[in-house]
């Protein structure tokens, strides 16, 4: 083991740019067959969870009793069936939205710490992009969702999608303010932007030490994923599927999809930011003491969906004009007190 | 409270002359034939004086025999007294007209409309005359009359062939006969309207307004009906409704079926109330055939109606739950759960869980299975509990009062005013209810309370509902308690003809007040069923409640009514 890391170290000395290049490449293979295969497993898991909070079964028939191979089924039939695009839709816009959807997930995946490793007593980031400023950074891609939102509904021609599109839009502004002042709030205790960085420096997690800020950031974060109370972009009830209602087939699953790829890196966000990220006591096992930060940090990741899973299940929508008053009015002013916390707070222990 | 016949002396002590025939059937029940001259005045005079503030609708018959149309006014009181006057207005049968009543009461309107569109009677007065549940080309045709032949016409034998238009879709066309061709009569004069479409586009004001539909397909609507929304932005401005996507022309199949045969109609018109329609059919019949219905066949007959309204009650407010909350909320699904312990009750008396067919005249089909009050007994206080764990879950949710409360409010005056009923007049605080207005079967033995409101907005409807399904509860344990032994069946003879007469026969049903108008002309069939659905009457009133709403709270307003267009559209 020693000799392998030792011949790595090597060649990252002699040969920095094809070294980046290399873990550039095989780092991009990997993080997007993870977030892909996880945001599928996050599917899964809504589902069954949900059917549980429901009194109801869930998938329960492809691949054995739990229905783990629904979504392989699913898939198929998504990418089999008919591609409609409507005739008066801008078509190039149209084709684009699911693609730039799919990308500000993988943006948002580059910059996020997957976990760590727990090799010869210190932790190893599993990180493709390490930035100096990759909070700000996965802040901003995530972001990247509502304009992929606002294409799709804006290309449709459809009086739902755009109603939808609106919708998204208002909110996304109303709420991507106090998301980025609590995640500013969270860096200037951590003395960093990295978010390695601020992972390593929570000795005590920044959901105990501003604990405002952390309410902020998980309805701000619940927000920017569309769910319930804050789905009204796709409100089915009042404007049919509101954004996506016109596409179908695979352009719809691409949608769907990265809805669950950003609850997922979404929910990463947050167990980074304020829940300690993967720290933990090491499991003193053979094996499993090297990815006992990862199985901390998919605990905290499980904990927070099914969680957003409760809520979902228990919670009315709220109206849209309801949402940006409590966006404005409210979270707004109490996440830049946060922010003032924080920097007392900050200042006093640095 | 002033009874039937004081009703009838103080119309003619008004307006002598006026009143041409009458028959007082009981205190609480006048039938009059009034001059049609002078029928806006007599109601003028029932409404200002005598308190008749209830229009509760109007039906029109078709007397072929006697070459004359007649349209049945029906009127009643919000609580003031208990008579239902039954005001008749004659028009022979060639360009048949009467005075509309819609500047007296403003839910004329849509009674007026079908009786035209059915019958061709033209309502002088009448300010929007547009179809309502016919499509465009049955108009003119006036389906409902006696001598009407079907569409396509069934006597030539011909049939409707299907054609192609111009725009692509599949279409039934019926080519006019040669005999028609001949005598050129192909051209028929059709009345002159806007249509549907016409009539809202004429609305749109600027380019920032737009139409948007909300059905006939659509998450929100319980059954298939068209509410268009006038928008701009995120705020409705005006709403328009259209219904007969599902009109099944259930009163005029019940005239071409055998008395018995009609019950099993009355059951398709709402299916999660079909215990309170069958009442209403048999109780109206039982009225003309003057039986006596045994009291245990009572007692019975109250105990599955209330049951069924417990399980109306659970999926009518389940469903509306998840119109604001998304389907994934869960005490919809414990809603759902709930009902199914009551069908399974009621399934096992009847043996159906929705279409029961099983009240009879004179009686019901089967006696109560063995255990049943057993199991009655069991399902009873945890239906209690659960209902009262819902009406607390409500009332703590924060997001809940948000999105319900002062949302669609109805003040009492309005409510009355626009002939609601069910849940949305008692959410608006007054207490009307059919079980103590208009007593049938063994109701004023029972003690129950009738449940109001005070804002009259979407939580009270919810409230008003769930605290319904208690006060029912309490019912079916007394009738548990009270209910004797013997036959479930009248000893009279039932005779296959049902000698010539009417009746107006009133029953609460889970959606408000329904009444049946019956009428015999002493043959083996009803010569006219009118139905006076709650919904349809509760219906009316959506579309003003719902100018300068938001979206969302459109959804929550016509979601809170309960709706059935199954039962509106007949």
């Amino acid at each position: 083991m020693d000799g392998i890391i030792e011949s790595i170290t090597q060649f990252q000395a002699q040969e920095p740019a094809i070294f980046a290049l290399i873990i550039g490449v095989v780092g991009a293979a990997i993080i997007s067959a993870v977030v892909n295969v996880g945001a599928m497993l996050v599917i899964w898991g809504e589902r069954k969870v949900l059917s549980d909070f429901c009194n109801r079964y869930g998938p329960n028939r492809v691949g054995g009793r739990w229905g783990i191979l629904q979504l392989g089924a699913d898939a198929i039939k998504l990418f089999t069936k008919e591609d409609i695009i409507p005739g008066d839709a801008d078509k190039g816009v149209y084709v684009w939205a699911p693609i730039v959807a799919s990308m500000a997930t993988m943006l948002v995946a580059a910059a996020i710490p997957f976990g760590a490793l727990h090799i010869g007593g210190k932790d190893i980031p599993l990180v493709v992009a390490n930035m100096d400023i990759s909070a700000l950074y996965v802040e901003a891609a995530l972001s990247l969702m509502a304009i992929a939102v606002f294409m799709a509904g804006y290309s449709s021609n459809n009086k739902y999608s755009i109603l939808g599109a609106f919708r998204g839009m208002a909110r996304m502004i109303a709420y991507e303010v106090p998301m980025g002042v609590c995640v500013i709030s969270v860096a200037i205790m951590a003395h960093s932007l990295n978010l390695v960085e601020i992972v390593q420096s929570q000795t005590i997690w920044y959901a105990f030490a501003q604990p405002l800020g952390f309410v902020i950031f998980v309805i701000a974060l619940i927000t920017d994923l569309g769910r319930i109370p804050f789905d009204q972009s796709e409100a089915e009830e009042e404007i049919i599927s509101g954004y996506n209602t016109e596409y179908s087939g695979i352009r719809w699953g691409l949608l769907y999809f990265q809805e669950y790829n950003n609850a997922l890196l979404g929910s990463i966000l947050l167990a980074i930011l304020f829940l300690g990220g993967w720290q933990g006591p090491i499991i003193p096992i053979p094996i499993l003491d090297i990815v006992s930060p990862l199985i901390w940090l998919l605990m905290k990741v499980v904990i927070i969906l099914w969680c957003m899973i409760w809520v979902r299940s228990s919670l009315f929508r709220l109206r849209i004009d309801q949402v940006t008053d409590l966006g404005w009015k409210w979270m707004l002013p109490l996440s830049i007190l946060n922010l003032g916390w924080a920097v007392l707070i900050g200042s006093y222990f640095a | 409270m002033i009874n039937a016949s004081e009703v009838l002396s103080s119309i003619q002590s008004a307006f002598p002359g006026a009143v041409l025939d009458s028959r007082v059937e009981s205190d609480r029940r006048l039938w009059a034939t009034i001059d049609s001259e002078k029928i806006l005045d007599v109601c003028k005079h029932l409404s200002t004086k005598l308190n008749f503030d209830h229009y509760s609708g109007a039906a029109g018959v078709d007397w072929i025999a006697r070459n004359e149309m007649e349209v049945v006014e029906i009127m009643a009181s919000h609580g003031a007294h208990q008579v239902v006057a039954m005001l008749k207005v004659k028009t022979p049968r060639e360009n048949p007209s009467v005075r509309s009543l819609t500047g007296l009461y403003w839910n004329a309107n849509w009674y007026e409309r079908e009786i035209w569109e059915m019958f061709g009677i033209n309502f002088e007065g009448h300010p929007e005359q547009y179809p309502l549940l016919l499509s465009d080309e049955l108009m003119g045709a006036w389906p409902w009359r006696k001598d009407y032949k079907g569409y396509p016409d069934l006597t030539t034998g011909e049939r409707a062939i299907q054609i192609t238009t111009p725009e692509g879709y599949m279409e039934l066309h019926v080519p006019p006969t040669p005999a028609e061709v001949e005598a050129g009569t192909v051209v028929k004069e059709r009345p002159k309207y806007p249509s549907f479409r016409e009539r809202e586009e004429k609305e749109i004001k600027s380019d920032a307004e737009m139409i948007m539909h909300l059905g006939p397909q659509h998450a929100m609507v319980p059954g298939p009906f068209l509410l268009d929304i006038l928008v701009e932005g995120e705020r409705v401005k005006k709403a328009f409704l259209d219904l007969g996507y599902i009109h099944k022309g259930i009163e005029k199949i019940m005239e071409n079926r055998s008395w018995l045969q009609g019950i099993t109609y009355t059951d398709r018109m709402c299916y999660v109330a079909s215990l309170s329609n069958n009442e209403c059919y048999c109780g109206a019949v039982e009225k003309i055939l003057g039986l006596e219905v045994p009291l245990r066949a009572q007692y019975i007959r109250v105990i599955l109606e209330e049951l069924s309204r417990i399980q109306s009650h659970l999926i009518g407010t389940g469903e509306f739950l998840t119109l604001v909350a998304g389907v994934g909320y869960a005490p919809w699904q414990y809603m759902i759960m709930d009902r199914e312990k009551i069908i399974s009750l009621i399934e096992s008396v009847t043996g159906a869980r929705l279409t029961h067919t099983f009240v009879r005249f004179g009686g019901v089909r089967n006696d109560l299975p063995e255990g049943f009050a057993e199991q009655c007994r069991k399902v009873l206080p945890f239906m209690k509990s659960r209902t009262e764990e819902f009406i607390e879950l409500f009332a703590q949710d924060p997001i809940y009062s948000l999105r319900m409360e002062n949302i669609g409010s109805i003040a009492p005056d309005t409510a009355k005013r626009m002939g609601c009923s069910g849940r949305v007049l008692r959410a608006a605080g007054v207490a009307y209810d059919m079980r103590k207005e208009d007593p049938i079967l063994v109701y004023p033995d029972l003690d129950f309370k009738v449940v109001t409101g005070t804002r009259g907005d979407s939580a009270d409807r919810i409230d008003v509902t769930l605290r319904e399904i208690l006060e029912s509860i309490h019912i079916i344990e007394q009738c548990l308690d009270k209910i004797p032994s013997g036959p479930i069946k009248t000893e009279a003879k039932i005779p296959k003809k049902v000698p010539a007469g009417e009746a107006y026969y009133r029953v609460e049903d889970p959606r408000g007040e329904m009444g049946m108008y019956v009428i015999s002309d002493g043959g083996d069939k009803p010569y006219r069923v009118k139905v006076r659905g709650p919904f349809y009457a509760t219906f009316q009133t959506l579309t003003p409640l719902l100018e300068g709403v938001y979206i969302a709270d459109a959804v929550a307003i016509a979601g809170s009514m309960d709706g059935c267009p199954s039962e509106a559209d007949r």
